[in-house]
């Protein structure tokens, strides 16, 4: 107690000593230190409070992941597309390889540069090299060329329009080295009045007939930029977010049977047959892709929501472009999801519509007027619908017990090709086999696997760009979502998941530069489902229940009151200790001038 | 030589006429088949059993492929997902009534369920994947039906029956939902499963309130496949869907006659259900409404006809029975179908089969059944009346009781109960929650209200006692009773545990449910054998052929728990933190606190004023004491200090309370 040792008694002997504003000896810094101690002991202790009511966040990449989203907006993913021009019977002399390569990478450039650079595209990534074939030698400004000299001499051109004999042959003569993926236009010059330009079903295409280096130009470029390319799409936008495959890779294609009223006829078909017979080749062929899976079912009771009306000049009910949205009937049509397929999976329904015997036959009126010749439409992202008019349409229906009836072979297969016309619309691909471009209409083989490989090529780099915009959104999301809520429990497999979704990103965007479509497709997917498994994660919604406001609730009763007791005595310590400083000093000034 | 060549050629004729009846029978099985079929039955309470039945098949997939036209894809596709082999699942509201709605005939046995939701299901997988199979699938089902089934995953609400229930070797899992509300939303996707949906046929009878007015209701889905079996088989996957409602018909016409009470109500298609049949669903194979009469019904029916006509029986199938003097039908029936086989009692149940095929748009089916003379009869009973109650008080223990009460003499005297000293066998599966903590060695067993050692009466007992928080305890026994036993009851002691208070669910002071047990009489078959054999190809009357064992369900017990004052933890937690508030806060003050100063501060303040109150106060003091008056001395703080340190104090305490105060208000 050395501040009040001393006695009230000692200081009457001094008059200059004022008791009230002076004291004589030093003002101790016990209690000071004290309670600073304590003060200071409970705030080294927080951080360790803090810690100890931290909940478990496994740590995200948040750098990696904005800076994959950034790199995947600012630029599109780009492919680098190989392009090979052979002019066959063409005077060696008039142009030289390396001015016709040289004329149409510009021609290429200035179509490419028309739209702006879409994701899954070549752009300016493009090599053309030309190969000049006069029958006797060939001459070449690529070093990479192997092109048969004279090749298309051994080919019999007495059949002229058999086109697919001569895509199959041009297949053995280009694809000979698979490494890469070349595209091929062959130019044949012949005395032939029509011209004709063909797409093959590979990776290749043909011009012959009766025409000039300038002219051929044009359309080698058109045909490498408009369908190589984009696929034949008339406007160069890839619309990438309309992709219909699920997000782990799915797609289930589930084909419905609607009998409208089954009091009037019951419509039955052979699905199996079907199955095996049509759409084995087509699964086959979509599978680098996505996984696509089959199911059928039949239902009945099944009107449709929108009227039609009868018109006399076409014989039969009508309905019209713009009743098409109130086509599909959601309540009475249950088509469902499928049990077999996972979660996200995308399902897409066909629909064959067996109208009842009041509305039959029914056609679909196109705006112009005229009479859909399908008889059916799309509705994109969910499937399409095809109506299908019974042959005894017309014939009495009052029959008491209606008799089952199965669609004919003939019937199903002309319904099932407008089926794959749908299902290659659904993937914006053209159903029609004709391309009109600017300088032309070109043919386009149909392959009997419903796709061809360049439109598989197409589909695969769109389909990689597609994931891999999504992957990136996904992330995006996810880390935004993250910080936004800082107590969200993260559990590690998440982080995994991140991680690994990260790494697959990456290895699409190094195979798409090397340009190998089928494995950067199959990247970006696994990419795209981490990334879609990690934001679904089950335990991603479970905010702690130890909220922000709980904790408060739980340690306020201790630490307000405690808090207040330390800090009042701090302040009135160190206030004190100021006061009796002051007094201090103020006998020390006033002994020192006495 | 003509003979002969004559009798081989007549050989060869038959042979290839029997190829082709062979060919033509599998043709016939191997398609998918859909049949529909209503059972409708006048109760003694005037009440009536409507039983709707929908059966769909397909031949298995490896003869038949994948795509069908009538079955269910959905229901195909969990079985071939989940690999299932038999399973049921039932949605039932309202309890059945054993006593007036009859519980020795099949459709109580099948289609009395427990209320709620009751799923079970034996799975083709290898032991180790049955759990997981079962999560799966219940997942599925409650997408599917819009139902919370999705509850029965976690392992401590379902079991595994070693035997009682349906005997599998270990794959099978049980499961109820007892508390589950069933109501359209469950109907609505049990009705997409049918190939009309409610747009045609029977099921368009199935108006939703008149249904759900009922007293009892209990949609089920029972479907067994054989899809796995190693061995070639050709039965495939079969889906069985019941509808059983027990419905009050509207009573205008009834109270027109209040004056004779015991008549009973007419009733009608459309008077029941509001809607008429417009003809059967045009993909189903057959179409029927059955109307029965029970056998007890049928016997005094017959003893009325014999008062009033004097003529001897036969005249319920005569040609024009439908319009007697006692009741009369609005239809007349196709065919009379009379049970057979049943040889203790003269007297046998009587169907009235009605085609729906012959009815159609212009001319409704609405079957009609009037009656004109007061009749009462009583329903068959099951052998012994089981019911299940709760004993005890308080929240700490109890006890179950299941009791057995003989319903008559006559049941019991049917199966090998005629001479003395044979025994009545009875399997009882009970399923209790973990929380309810049974012990099973308590078990006691009284007949005709005498205890009995345990040993003597169950023949076999399978116990899995319940493990906290992972698995139920479930309880299979035999029981061997005497024949002549009037009473027997079966008792267990349980402890009620604690839950954690996250387990509470949020109605935690309705009580928690113990599930139905379920008791089953092997010694009796409910069925009802009939005449013809080809009857056997419609499967609403197959059900009612089945040969099953007569069961009945308990009753749902309901056992309050002690739930805590869910605040509880915060005030706790708040009152702790205040104590340790001011034992720290004094303590620092203790430490801080400078004794002489402050008692040198009061002397000189004592000395400087003294208050009337403080000198008044000492000298009390002093007087009380016996010590002179010492004022100077006297230690008193100043009025200012004090009133310092006290608003200090006031508002420390006040700032507590009031968190204190709201703290406990927040969490209450």
């Amino acid at each position: 107690m050395a501040e009040i040792s001393e006695a009230p008694s000692t200081s009457t002997s001094d008059p200059d000593f004022d008791q009230e504003t002076m004291r004589k000896s030093k003002p101790g810094l016990k209690r000071l230190t004290l309670s600073l101690a304590v003060l200071f002991s409970f705030l080294l202790g927080l951080p360790f409070l803090l810690k100890s009511i931290e909940i478990y966040r496994s740590p995200l990449p948040f750098r990696e992941i904005d800076d994959l989203s950034t790199a995947i907006e600012s630029s599109p993913i780009l492919f680098p597309c190989h392009f090979r021009v052979v002019f066959v019977n063409f005077d060696p002399n008039s142009y030289t390889a390396d001015q016709l390569s040289i004329s149409i990478q510009a021609h290429v450039a200035r179509f490419a540069a028309k739209n702006s650079p879409a994701c899954g595209t070549c752009a300016s990534n493009f090599t053309v090299s030309v190969t000049l074939d006069s029958n006797s030698d060939c001459i070449s400004n690529g070093n990479n060329v192997d092109w048969k000299c004279g090749a298309l001499n051994e080919f019999k051109f007495a059949e002229k329009h058999e086109d697919g004999l001569l895509d199959e042959y041009l297949a053995s003569v280009c694809n000979n080295n698979s490494d890469g993926k070349v595209y091929t236009v062959v130019v044949v010059k012949s005395e032939q009045e029509e011209l004709r330009a063909v797409v093959g079903k590979y990776r290749h295409a043909w011009i012959m007939g009766r025409i000039f280096e300038e002219e051929a130009v044009e359309k080698i470029a058109e045909i490498f930029v408009k369908v190589f390319v984009n696929g034949g799409k008339e406007e160069g936008s890839i619309r990438g977010e309309f992709m219909p495959v699920g997000a782990d890779g799915r797609i289930v294609l589930s084909f419905n049977l609607l009998n409208a009223d089954p009091h009037n006829w019951i419509y039955d078909w052979d699905f199996q047959e079907i199955d095996v017979n049509l759409l084995s080749p087509i699964i086959e062929a979509l599978k680098p892709l996505a996984d696509v899976s089959v199911e059928s079912q039949v239902l009945y009771h099944t009107p449709k929501s929108s009227f039609s009306f009868w018109d006399d000049k076409l014989d039969s009910y009508i309905f019209s472009t713009k009743d098409l949205p109130f086509f599909v009937n959601s309540n009475e049509w249950h088509l469902d999801t499928s049990v077999a397929a996972g979660g996200r999976s995308k399902i897409l329904q066909f629909v064959v519509y067996v109208p009842s015997a009041k509305e039959c036959p029914l056609q679909l009126q196109l705006p112009n007027g005229e009479i859909s010749p399908t008889n059916g439409f799309i509705s994109p992202m969910w499937g399409g619908i095809v109506v299908w008019n019974p042959s005894a349409c017309l014939t009495d229906s009052k029959i008491k017990h209606p008799l089952r009836h199965k669609i004919s072979s003939e019937d199903s297969r002309k319904v099932f090709e407008v089926f794959m016309g749908q299902l290659r619309q659904l993937f914006d691909l053209k159903s029609d086999g004709l391309f009109v471009g600017a300088s032309g209409t070109y043919t386009l083989l149909a392959s009997e696997r419903g796709f061809s490989e360049w439109e598989l090529d197409v589909l695969s780099r769109q389909h990689s760009c597609f994931n891999l915009l999504q992957c990136g959104t996904t992330l995006g999301s996810l880390s935004r979502l993250v910080q936004s809520l800082p107590r969200m429990i993260i559990m590690d497999d998440i982080g995994k998941q991140v991680k690994y979704s990260l790494e697959a990103a990456k290895l699409t965007l190094s195979n798409a530069s090397l340009g190998i479509y089928d494995a950067s497709a199959e990247s970006s997917r696994r990419a795209r489902l981490l990334a879609e498994d990690a934001f679904y994660h089950p335990s991603m919604m479970s905010v702690s229940y130890y909220s922000f406001e709980h904790c408060f609730a739980v340690y306020s009763p201790f630490f307000l009151p405690v808090s207040l007791h330390v800090l009042l005595a701090v302040l009135r310590e160190w206030k004190r200790y100021k006061q009796e400083s002051k007094k201090y000093y103020a006998w020390k000034a006033v002994s020192e001038t006495s | 030589m003509g003979i002969r060549e004559s009798i081989f050629l007549l050989f060869l004729i038959l042979i290839s006429t029997y190829e082709s009846f062979a060919k033509e029978g599998l043709a016939e099985e191997l398609n998918e088949e859909f049949t529909e079929g209503l059972l409708l039955r006048p109760l003694p309470d005037r009440k009536v059993l409507a039983h709707f039945h929908f059966q769909s098949s397909v031949p298995p997939t490896r003869t038949y492929g994948r795509h069908h036209h009538l079955f269910p894809k959905s229901i195909y596709q969990l079985v071939n997902k989940f690999r299932v082999r038999e399973m049921e699942l039932s949605f039932t509201q309202g309890r059945w009534n054993y006593e007036s709605w009859g519980g020795y005939d099949p459709i109580s046995s099948n289609n009395a369920k427990p209320p709620g939701v009751e799923l079970w299901a034996d799975f083709d997988v290898p032991l180790d994947q049955v759990d997981a199979s079962w999560k799966n699938l219940t997942h599925a089902l409650s997408g599917l039906f819009c139902a919370s089934i999705n509850f029965l995953e976690h392992s401590t609400s379902y079991s595994a029956p070693q035997w009682s229930f349906h005997s599998f070797a270990g794959k099978l899992r049980y499961g109820t939902l007892p508390r589950e509300a069933v109501c359209t939303e469950n109907l609505t996707p049990w009705l997409k499963l049918l190939p009309c949906r409610d747009k045609a046929g029977l099921s368009a009878l199935m108006d939703r309130p008149s249904i759900y007015r009922g007293y009892y209701h209990s949609q089920r889905l029972h479907l067994t496949s054989d899809e796995f079996d190693a061995v070639k088989s050709n039965s495939g996957i079969m889906l069985e869907q019941t509808l059983t409602v027990v419905l009050q018909p509207s009573t205008l016409e009834a109270r027109a006659m209040v004056s004779v009470k015991t008549l009973q109500p007419s009733w009608s298609l459309s008077s029941l259900f509001g809607r008429k049949v417009h003809g059967r669903c045009s993909v189903s194979k057959s179409s029927n409404v059955y109307v029965q009469f029970e056998q007890n019904l049928v016997s005094e029916l017959k003893e009325m006809w014999k008062e009033s006509e004097g003529s001897e029986s036969g005249i319920l199938i005569h040609d024009d029975f439908w319009t007697n003097p006692i009741f009369e039908m609005s239809a007349s029936p196709h065919r009379v179908v009379k049970e057979v086989g049943n040889l203790q009692q003269e007297d046998s149940s009587i169907l009235y089969e009605f085609l729906v095929e012959d009815y159609n748009d212009s001319e409704p089916f609405d079957l009609g059944l009037r009656w004109k003379l007061p009749v009462a009869w009583l329903c068959q009973q099951a052998p012994l009346r089981a019911s299940r109650f709760l004993m005890g008080s308080g929240n700490e223990r109890g006890a179950i009781a299941i009791s057995l009460k003989s319903s008559g003499i006559n049941n019991t005297q049917r199966v090998g109960c005629s001479e003395k000293g044979s025994l009545l066998s009875i399997d009882i599966f009970q399923v209790v929650p973990w929380y309810v903590k049974v012990y099973y060695h308590t078990l006691k067993v009284f007949i005709d209200g005498e205890l009995q050692s345990t040993m003597e009466n169950i023949e076999n007992m399978h116990v899995s006692p319940s493990e906290d928080k992972v698995s139920p305890g479930v309880m299979e026994m035999i029981l061997r009773l005497p024949c002549g036993v009037k009473t027997a009851a079966l008792t267990l002691e349980f402890d009620k545990g604690f839950l954690h208070i996250d387990e509470y669910p949020p109605d935690a002071n309705q009580g928690f449910d113990i599930p139905s047990a379920v008791v089953s009489f092997t010694d009796f078959q409910a069925s009802i054998g009939f005449e013809d054999n080809f009857l056997n190809k419609l499967p609403i009357l197959n059900e009612l052929q089945e040969r099953k064992h007569v069961i009945c369900y308990t009753e749902v017990l309901l056992v309050p728990l002690t739930t805590p004052d869910f605040s509880m933890p915060y005030n706790v937690i708040t009152i702790t933190c205040t104590v340790f508030a001011l034992y720290f806060g004094s303590l620092l003050n203790a430490l801080r606190r400078r004794v002489g100063e402050e008692e040198r501060l009061l002397k000189s303040k004592a000395a400087k004023k003294k208050g009337p109150l403080t000198s008044l106060l000492s000298k009390l003091f002093a007087k009380l004491t016996g010590r002179p008056v010492n004022p100077p001395e006297t230690p008193s703080a100043s009025p200012s200090f004090i009133d310092y340190k006290l608003i200090v104090k006031v508002i420390l305490v006040a700032g507590m309370a009031v968190k204190l105060f709201r703290s406990s208000f927040q969490l209450n």
